[in-house]
């Protein structure tokens, strides 16, 4: 054995990985254009058109074998969320086809807006720190139906869209491409994929089927109830005390307006782009004296 | 002769006494992976031993000429992965060309061949076992990767017909695999020890 010692060693490894590499990358390449596989050129477009993140949205393995099956039965157009109608546009160009307007590209709402400061809490969690853990225990926080802010959705989230802002969810609608992962993540079902027909949307943040005496002792934002929107506007409906908005038919007009103003517990909310700065998190005092 | 009774009784002896899957546990995720069908598991099969044989090969050169001399053996690690992610390229490029339905159905099995830890550590024991000539480095590794080949298409003749028994709802799927996968383990025991 010929003794090296530090430099030498360090200088030899470099250059015998750097040959080997380079050996290496010469049999591949060789093989590669030796073994070349004609792929379908219209695959190759698709694939270029698609925003190969890989989310598995489209429910194939990714955006190469998507653009594969896609290029093979054209009805599976439309599947990508992150890409949303522009995806599909283009890969309907690329295929030749005219497709019908595409529908509204779907965002997560995370229905609750209770920060810390608004729930009731009974004693504090020291389980698991997870909304799993958590959600598994009776009594945790008042509200059986409100977020527990753990952060479960956070963690499914790829793409840094989901934050976890004083004890609530809080979806980045800026970095959120829509791929609906943070669905899955709660456990208490608080997030649903909303077709964005307008930007912003206006959204009823509250999950809450308790009766409004109930919800409002443990939530000061939670909704009771009480019908004032539908009487507004029939976009909204309550139902097993809880008001919920037609999302697909809505179109922001004066009722709506109203609704939302008129509104005690100020649950109704505008979630999007461009949703007004204090909306994102419920700090408005009016909120907390409607409570009390 | 005598070498050639080395080298038989090596590679009986990786195949079946120190078969890697049933004694050392290695190469379990593909072991359970692709073992649902016989074809399948059988192309599995030939690509591991393709890239076993070749790493195996590689690796023992380039261990004895380059890194040993010169005393490199801290790369030992590094440069095998190098090999064995070289060769499962080839093998990728090759299925993909010749047998693009096999290359579909393997979807990401194909590439988790460079993690497959059946074909590291067979590298890695060739040098543990103080294998010192070539001959029977080459004939370990392609042994190891028979037994491999063996190992996975055991397992997939009998979940074929697994499919069709009648098992207990609560051992659908993964447990009953696990266990079964255990029995053969055990059976396999029975060996132990015979070669070296
Ligand atoms: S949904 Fe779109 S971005 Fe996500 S994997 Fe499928 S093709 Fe790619
Ligand atoms: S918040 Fe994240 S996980 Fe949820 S849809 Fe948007 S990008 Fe996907």
């Amino acid at each position: 054995m010929i003794a090296a010692t530090g430099m030498q060693v360090i200088g030899l490894s470099a250059l015998l990985l750097a040959g080997l590499g380079v050996v290496f990358a010469a049999v591949l390449l060789a093989a590669s254009i030796k073994l070349k596989v004609a792929t379908d050129p219209k695959v190759e477009q698709i694939h270029a058109v698609l925003p190969k993140v890989d989310c598995g949205a489209c429910g194939f393995a990714g955006c190469a074998s998507y653009a594969k099956a896609v290029a093979a039965d054209a009805s599976l157009i439309g599947r990508c969320s992150p890409g949303g109608a522009a995806t599909s546009a283009k890969i309907a160009a690329v295929l030749n086809l005219q497709i019908s307007e595409g529908s509204a590209p779907k965002r997560p709402i995370v229905h609750c807006r209770a920060v810390r400061e608004d729930k009731t809490f009974y004693a504090a969690y020291r389980g698991i720190e997870g909304c799993t853990s958590a959600n598994a225990q009776p009594n945790v926080q008042a509200c059986a139906f409100g977020c527990l802010g753990f952060g479960d959705c956070v963690q499914r989230c790829r793409f840094d869209a989901l934050h976890i802002v004083n004890g609530l969810a809080v979806v980045d609608y800026d970095k959120c491409t829509g791929c609906g992962a943070c669905v899955a993540g709660c456990p208490r079902g608080l997030i649903e994929m909303v077709p964005f027909t307008h930007e912003p949307m206006l959204t009823v943040a509250c999950s809450s089927r308790e009766n409004g005496k109930t919800t409002r002792s443990m939530c000061a934002v939670g909704c009771i109830g009480c019908g004032l929107c539908a009487r507004q506007s029939d976009l909204f409906a309550v139902k097993d005390n809880l008001a919920r908005m037609d999302y697909a038919r809505y179109q922001p007009s004066e009722a709506t307006e109203t609704a939302r103003q008129k509104c005690p517990t100020k649950v109704i909310v505008f979630r999007g782009k461009g949703a007004p700065a204090d909306e994102k998190v419920s700090k408005t005092p009016a909120a907390a004296g409607a409570a009390s | 002769m005598h070498t050639f009774e080395t080298l038989l009784l090596g590679f009986l002896g990786i195949v079946i006494v120190n078969n890697l899957v049933f004694t050392k546990f290695l190469g379990i995720c593909p072991y359970l992976g692709v073992s649902g069908r016989i074809d399948m598991a059988f192309g599995m099969g030939c690509a591991v031993t393709f890239v076993v044989t070749l790493a195996g090969t590689l690796t023992w050169l380039i261990d004895h000429l380059v890194l040993m001399p010169y005393g490199l053996d801290v790369l030992r690690y590094v440069c095998f992965i190098l090999v064995i992610a070289g060769a499962v390229q080839l093998v990728e490029m090759y299925v993909r060309k010749f047998f693009p339905v096999l290359y579909d159905s393997f979807g990401i099995f194909l590439p988790l061949i460079t993690t497959n830890c059946a074909i590291l550590g067979m590298c890695l024991f060739i040098n543990l076992w103080g294998i010192d000539n070539l001959p029977e480095a080459v004939v370990l590794s392609i042994g190891a990767g028979l037994g491999f080949t063996l190992a996975i298409c055991m397992m997939a003749g009998i979940r074929e017909n697994l499919e069709l028994a009648d098992v207990p709802p609560v051992l659908r799927g993964a447990p009953i695999t696990l266990i079964t996968a255990g029995l053969l383990t055990l059976a396999f025991m029975g060996f132990a020890g015979m070669i070296r």
